[in-house]
């Protein structure tokens, strides 16, 4: 019989060498940890994490990536819970949330205030800490070779985050959530030829009305959890390839473990960045409107804080322009941002030898961070102070009708 | 041939799912004549804030839903007036010493013809159609 070529030679095997005493234990009575060691290679994987080496002037601003894992992990987990207790019908949404907000108790406790308070400020933490994560990534040009698809996936993160705060503002079904998602997805209706289509696939319908709700919910809860988790993981693994970028001038000094240096330090910033969401969810429990009408006339509908500049940017453009303001800017900005490492043609990561991208980005910055301030100081602190004044329904109105910015400027004491 | 095997999988399940995600594009609407208000009840040059209750098919169930329409009389002749800002669809409110409609968002003003005075609304309001019949005022609504 002939030998089969593909066939290959059986290797010579070592003779086995005598097991260690410590081996045998292990053998005969392994330790959990050995155990899992064994199948999972966890101990390596924690090792490669703790020992991950950290280039020399690395330190207070690397440690925004951990905090936003750790808002997504509170956001995912209050986010469950939640959703235990909703309901996603026009009937009993509003009903239900008013169920999580009043009646959730726990040994006398009110939980249910507490976490829709956690989600809804560590909604508004998660764009803050993004916003300066990006921030930072931009001005220390950390997206530049071989960091590129690590931007990328950053920025896709990014944008799912601003679908989360969408799609997530309608659920309350109150007033503020009927008529911002109204106006937002009417913004739809602008882009040019397809918008009156987009309008009515995104509500299902010609009305915001049940399906508008079961499709937000929908995406909120199923899509975007699950774009994110791909999107956060291949960022993470990207970040452990490529290692964290140094400061943009290479710093003397040799290499540092993440453990225990930076470890600290995210252990901090975590700590302070929780600390500051769970005061804010005990001090300023989010607000809840009348329930959804939309036979109101006497509501003023304003988006959440992060949605303000656009909301300013919307006022000034004049009649048949508001594409520019809808789908253009933000259109051009989103590519800039997604073609960023590509269109920064310069070798050197230093701001002052990227000058044309650095003055761009930094214009688009005050601009937005104008237009939202502005959205701030024209928000109305009192009912009172309204253009129209909220309904006879929303027995909280007056706490709240931006939940972040009414707080902010009641404790800065800003004025229009 | 794994290509294409993957393809046609995907075709397999997104396929459907787009269909179904899509079925509301097709929605074919039908105008319904609603009886708003008596016709005594209107003054020439007037503008009425008017509500009106009327079945509508939201997804799987039956509902009642209250519109609100601005009716008017112009020269005799009865308007109705969509009081969703042609902007971006917020609820314009009629102030009646001013004869405007003004827009909370982002400033719309119309005049009582629903016409654009100020701010960015791209045409003047939208209007049903009316019809005045055994001396009551009916609005065509698309639903």
């Amino acid at each position: 019989m002939s030998k089969n070529p593909l066939t290959p030679e059986r290797p010579t095997v070592a003779p086995e060498e005598e097991p260690t005493r410590e081996e045998q234990l292990i053998a005969e009575r392994p330790k959990l940890s050995d155990w899992l060691e064994l199948r999972l290679g966890w101990w390596g994987f924690v090792r490669k994490n703790l020992d991950e080496p950290m280039p020399a002037g690395v330190g207070w601003w690397q440690t925004l990536g951990n905090l936003l894992l750790t808002l997504l992990v509170f956001q995912f987990v209050t986010g469950v819970a939640l959703a235990m207790y909703y309901s996603a019908g026009p009937d009993s949404a509003y009903q239900s949330v008013q169920h999580i907000t009043n009646e959730i108790t726990f040994w006398g406790i009110n939980f249910g205030r507490a976490t829709r308070g956690l989600h809804v400020w560590g909604s508004a933490g998660i764009i803050i800490v993004t916003v300066l994560h990006i921030m930072r990534v931009f001005f220390w040009g950390s997206y530049k070779k071989p960091r590129e698809l690590t931007w990328l996936a950053g920025v896709f993160i990014f944008l799912v985050m601003l679908g989360f705060a969408f799609t997530g503002y309608l659920l309350p079904w109150d007033q503020k959530a009927y008529w911002a998602t109204v106006v937002g997805t009417n913004i739809l209706g602008t882009i040019p030829g397809i918008g009156h289509g987009l309008v009515e696939l995104a509500r299902g319908g010609q009305e915001v009305g049940s399906l508008t709700l079961t499709r937000f919910y929908a995406i909120h809860v199923m899509l975007l959890p699950a774009a994110l988790m791909f999107l956060t993981a291949l960022h993470l693994i990207l970040v452990r390839k490529h290692h964290i970028a140094g400061p943009v001038r290479p710093q003397k000094g040799p290499r540092v473990e993440f453990y225990p240096y930076q470890y600290f330090k995210d252990i901090i910033v975590v700590f302070v960045g929780v600390a500051i969401i769970v005061y804010l969810a005990a001090s300023h429990p989010p607000a809840l409107e009348g329930m959804a009408d939309p036979t109101g006339t006497d509501f003023a509908p304003r988006p959440e804080w992060y949605y303000l500049g656009l909301y300013e940017l919307l006022k000034i453009m004049p009649a048949g322009w508001e594409v520019l303001a809808t789908v253009v800017a933000p259109g051009i900005i989103t590519l800039g941002m997604i073609f960023l490492p590509w269109l920064d043609r310069s070798n050197s990561r230093h701001p002052a030898r990227r000058t044309w991208v650095v003055i761009s980005g930094t214009l688009i910055m005050l601009l937005i961070g104008l237009m939202t301030l502005k959205g701030i100081l024209e928000t109305p602190v009192h009912p009172k102070e309204t253009e129209q004044p909220a309904t006879a329904q929303g027995t909280q109105a007056s706490e709240s009708n931006v939940s972040f910015v009414v707080p902010l400027r009641k404790r800065v004491g800003w004025k229009v | 041939m794994i290509a294409l095997f993957n393809i046609v999988v995907g075709i397999a399940i997104i396929g459907p799912v787009i269909g179904f995600i899509g079925a509301p594009l097709e929605q074919k609407l039908k105008g319904k004549w609603i009886d708003v208000l008596g016709d005594d009840e209107l003054g020439e040059g007037e503008t009425k804030e008017t509500r009106f209750t009327m079945e509508i098919k939201d997804g799987f169930r039956k509902t009642d839903r209250t519109y609100v329409i601005f009716l008017g009389r112009r020269n005799g002749a009865v308007v109705a007036f969509n009081p969703s800002c042609t902007h971006l669809g917020c609820r314009v409110k009629y102030q009646d010493e001013k004869k405007r409609f003004f827009c909370p968002c982002h400033g719309g003003v119309f005049d009582v013809n629903g016409k654009v005075v100020a701010g960015p609304p791209p045409r003047p309001l939208d209007r049903f159609e009316t019809k005045v019949e055994n001396g009551r005022i009916l609005v065509r609504k698309e639903v």
